[in-house]
């Protein structure tokens, strides 16, 4: 079948851009000698920003694919919802109360508690009129951003000069993660959390065409809504502690599976995931390669690149009716 | 042993009560449709056994047991349902969503098995679908997407179909097509169907029983010859309606007429006496079929005057709250000079309008028709000596004509 080749495409290509992006660094396209020290050094750096790339890029994608679907709303995404921005203020509270030294999970425990309550309001505001309605749910997600965004900027400038560096370059979005430690646990958590939605993938499925047709189907849609909205909270709030604000990945990835494999979530996510972690390594590529030396964070390349694409995923969706 | 069974069911959303006391059984095999007005209850019995809606009190029965005690997945495999539209916002394929039938019968990772795929080409050859399927579902017309959404829920392979206004949004043709498609799978397939319908009349045509249900109450149950009565309708629906019965055949019902546009030239010059908002719906009534009517007198602020305002119906007014006088009652005269009829409505009498009386008297001797309203004569004469009575008795005597429905009136119009 057409759709399932494609799958396993996808899966070639990922150790291909993977083995690709080790290639390629801020001090040229040339494979590091492992023999000696610092060609060691080189290589650890760059294999810990294609890992974190990869983990995050997948994250963020099968993230926006999760709300897409529970949501029914095309637009849906980790970023456009806020729920990025409430991790990263949950994180960046982290960071500006030293808290990241107790704990390698106090920064994404930090950045799930907040991701989670801005999810919830923002879930609650678009109900307000007894059903969730398309636009209330972007309306209110733009404005419980732009609240998220502000309270970390008012944090941000209450805060003492030292860290502030720290802080910022991490908002900005970038994929060189702090220690190896939190490298892993973040990982760890997007890769549980992957598993737990791709268990869910068939309950996704009959989601789609609402909680009522879902109960019909016999899935019980309050605890198969709570249950993925949680774990996409999860693994936005991974990905927002392991390398800062990314937004359009979870727009951008989805839509464009969709068109290749189909909308069914036990190839879509996969597929998803593959091509997220695909999709956020060559960005970080691009970003270091383009002006290097200087480097460019991977979210400013993936809003650069995402904001364009997106236009033009509505103009030519906008025939079908499910962008209106 | 029924296929479902609702006993005693008292049903609400939030605190408000929209099911009061349902029992009702559907034999396996059968067809039921819910019929009655807006509000009646009808999609809320279908929520109640779909297990959407929990009772408040009373109990669901699918088959022997509880519907309680049933686990949601095997819940679907019992009981499929086809909404009213089907909305699918991400682009499934027509052969996916049919598929999405199966989601509660096969394990959560395996593929499908050979009966998957039987269940889903039987039901997709059933609703006549194979062709479509690699259509995306929100391209398809309304028809081609409600047999889909028929085949989705036959993919499920239960012995219940619940319908929720299969065909509110399909043509006459598409109507017929669909309730012919349902006929096959409940006689072929023993498939026990139950469905709301605001069409009567299909309903009539092609189910075995019909249950009518009024503000939250099943009101009839039975044959549609059994349901179908004028009377009941007319209480249900608060409309008046006709219900023809050829023998073997299923009873039509079709709601009565209303009065037709006057053509021009036929239509009559008409005098309304009225008072108390008596008059406001035949004025309306009047107007609307073409007619030229005119009132009078009548008291400034009084419903019929507002009426015949907002209608730009000549009106002879007096002062609010006092008698008829006679610089009003002159007016009136003027007006309804040149009227082929005048006609007395059901206005109470006091001592401050029997001028109304005196109008109509002047009519008969001018040998214009008058139509005097006889509706509650005695309840409606506040006159100290209760002489409103007599007076149009008397009228009635001298070859004024009595009426009581409004019908009556453009009946005896269209004579003239």
């Amino acid at each position: 079948m057409k759709n399932s080749r494609i799958l396993w495409l996808l899966g070639l290509l990922a150790p291909v851009a993977l083995v690709g992006a080790l290639l390629v660094g801020g001090s040229g396209t040339i494979w590091p000698d492992p023999r000696t020290e610092l060609g060691r050094a080189i290589l650890s750096l760059r294999l810990n920003r294609v890992v974190c790339g990869f983990a995050v890029g997948a994250g963020l994608a099968v993230a926006g694919a999760v709300l897409q679907a529970v949501l029914r709303n095309p637009l849906a995404e980790p970023y456009v919802l806020g729920v990025s921005s409430g991790a990263g203020l949950g994180a960046g509270l982290v960071i500006l109360l030293g808290w990241t030294a107790y704990s390698v999970f106090a920064l994404p425990a930090g950045a799930f508690l907040l991701a989670v309550i801005t999810l919830a309001l923002v879930y609650t505001l678009a109900r307000q009129h007894g059903h969730l309605s398309r636009y209330g749910l972007l309306l209110s997600g733009v404005i419980i951003s732009s609240v998220m965004s502000s309270l970390l900027m008012l944090l941000i400038s209450l805060a003492p000069v030292e860290g502030l560096h720290g802080v910022v370059w991490w908002l900005l979005g970038n994929l060189q993660a702090d220690s190896g430690a939190l490298l892993m646990v973040g990982a760890a958590l997007i890769a549980v959390a992957l598993l737990g939605v791709l268990w869910l993938a068939r309950d996704l499925d009959a989601l789609t065409l609402g909680p009522e047709m879902a109960h019909h189907l016999g899935v019980s849609p309050a605890i198969i809504t709570a249950l993925a909205l949680g774990l996409a909270t999860l693994l936005t709030a991974a990905a927002v502690a392991l390398s800062g604000m990314i937004g359009f990945v979870g727009l951008i990835v989805p839509h464009g599976m969709r068109g290749l494999v189909g909308p069914g979530h036990r190839r879509l996510l996969p597929a998803t995931a593959l091509a997220g972690g695909m999709f956020l390594v060559l960005c970080d590529a691009l970003g270091r390669t383009l002006f290097a030396p200087v480097e460019v964070p991977v979210g400013v390349v993936t809003s650069l690149l995402g904001g364009p694409f997106f236009l033009w995923l509505l103009r030519r969706r906008r025939s079908a009716s499910w962008v209106e | 042993m029924p296929a479902i069974e609702l006993q005693s069911v008292f049903a609400a959303y939030r605190e408000v009560d929209v099911l009061h006391d349902v029992t009702l059984a559907v034999a396996a095999g059968e067809w039921l449709a819910l019929v009655g007005p807006n509000g009646a209850g009808k999609s809320t019995v279908l929520r109640v056994i779909t297990g959407l809606l929990k009772p408040r009190a009373g109990m669901v029965r699918l088959g022997k047991r509880e519907l309680r005690e049933i686990r949601p997945a095997e819940r679907a495999r019992w009981v499929a349902v086809v909404p009213q539209e089907l909305s699918v916002p991400l682009p499934f394929t027509v052969g996916e969503l049919v598929a999405l039938g199966r989601t509660n019968v096969r394990q959560r990772w395996a593929r499908l098995a050979a009966d998957d795929r039987r269940a889903i080409e039987r039901a997709m050859a059933y609703t006549d679908v194979l062709e479509l399927r690699e259509r995306p579902f929100e391209e398809l017309s309304g028809g081609e997407k409600q047999r889909a959404a028929l085949a989705l829920a036959l993919a499920q392979e239960t012995q219940i179909l619940l319908l929720d206004e299969p065909t509110a949004h399909l043509d006459l043709n598409h109507q017929w097509e669909f309730f012919q498609l349902l006929e096959r799978l409940n006689r072929e397939c023993q498939l026990t169907v139950v469905m709301t319908s605001h069409d009567l009349n299909l309903a009539a045509e092609f189910c075995a029983r019909l249950a009518l249900f009024d503000h939250g109450r099943l009101a009839a149950i039975g044959t549609p010859s059994d349901v179908l009565h004028e009377d009941l309708l007319r209480e249900t629906y608060h409309c008046d309606v006709r219900v023809r019965q050829e023998s073997g055949r299923a009873p039509q019902v079709q709601p009565e007429r209303q009065p037709r546009i006057a053509p021009p030239g036929v239509a009559s010059r008409v005098h309304v006496l009225a008072g108390g908002g008596s008059g406001a719906e035949l004025l309306r009534r009047l107007v609307l079929t073409g007619h030229h009517a005119s009132c009078g007198p009548l008291n400034m602020g009084d419903s019929d005057a507002q009426a015949a305002t907002a209608l730009d119906v000549p009106a002879a007014l007096e002062k609010p709250f006092s008698s008829l006088g006679t610089e009003a009652l002159v007016a009136a005269r003027k007006i309804s000079a040149d009227a082929d009829v005048l006609v007395l409505t059901e206005v109470p009498f006091g001592p401050g309008n029997l001028a109304l009386l005196t109008l109509a008297g002047e009519a008969l001797d001018r040998g214009t028709r008058v139509l005097i309203n006889t509706r509650n004569l005695e309840q409606r004469d506040f006159t100290p000596q209760r002489e409103a009575q007599p007076r149009l008795r008397a009228l009635l005597t001298r070859g004024a004509v009595g009426w009581q429905h409004a019908d009556e009136v453009f009946q005896a119009l269209e004579k003239s």
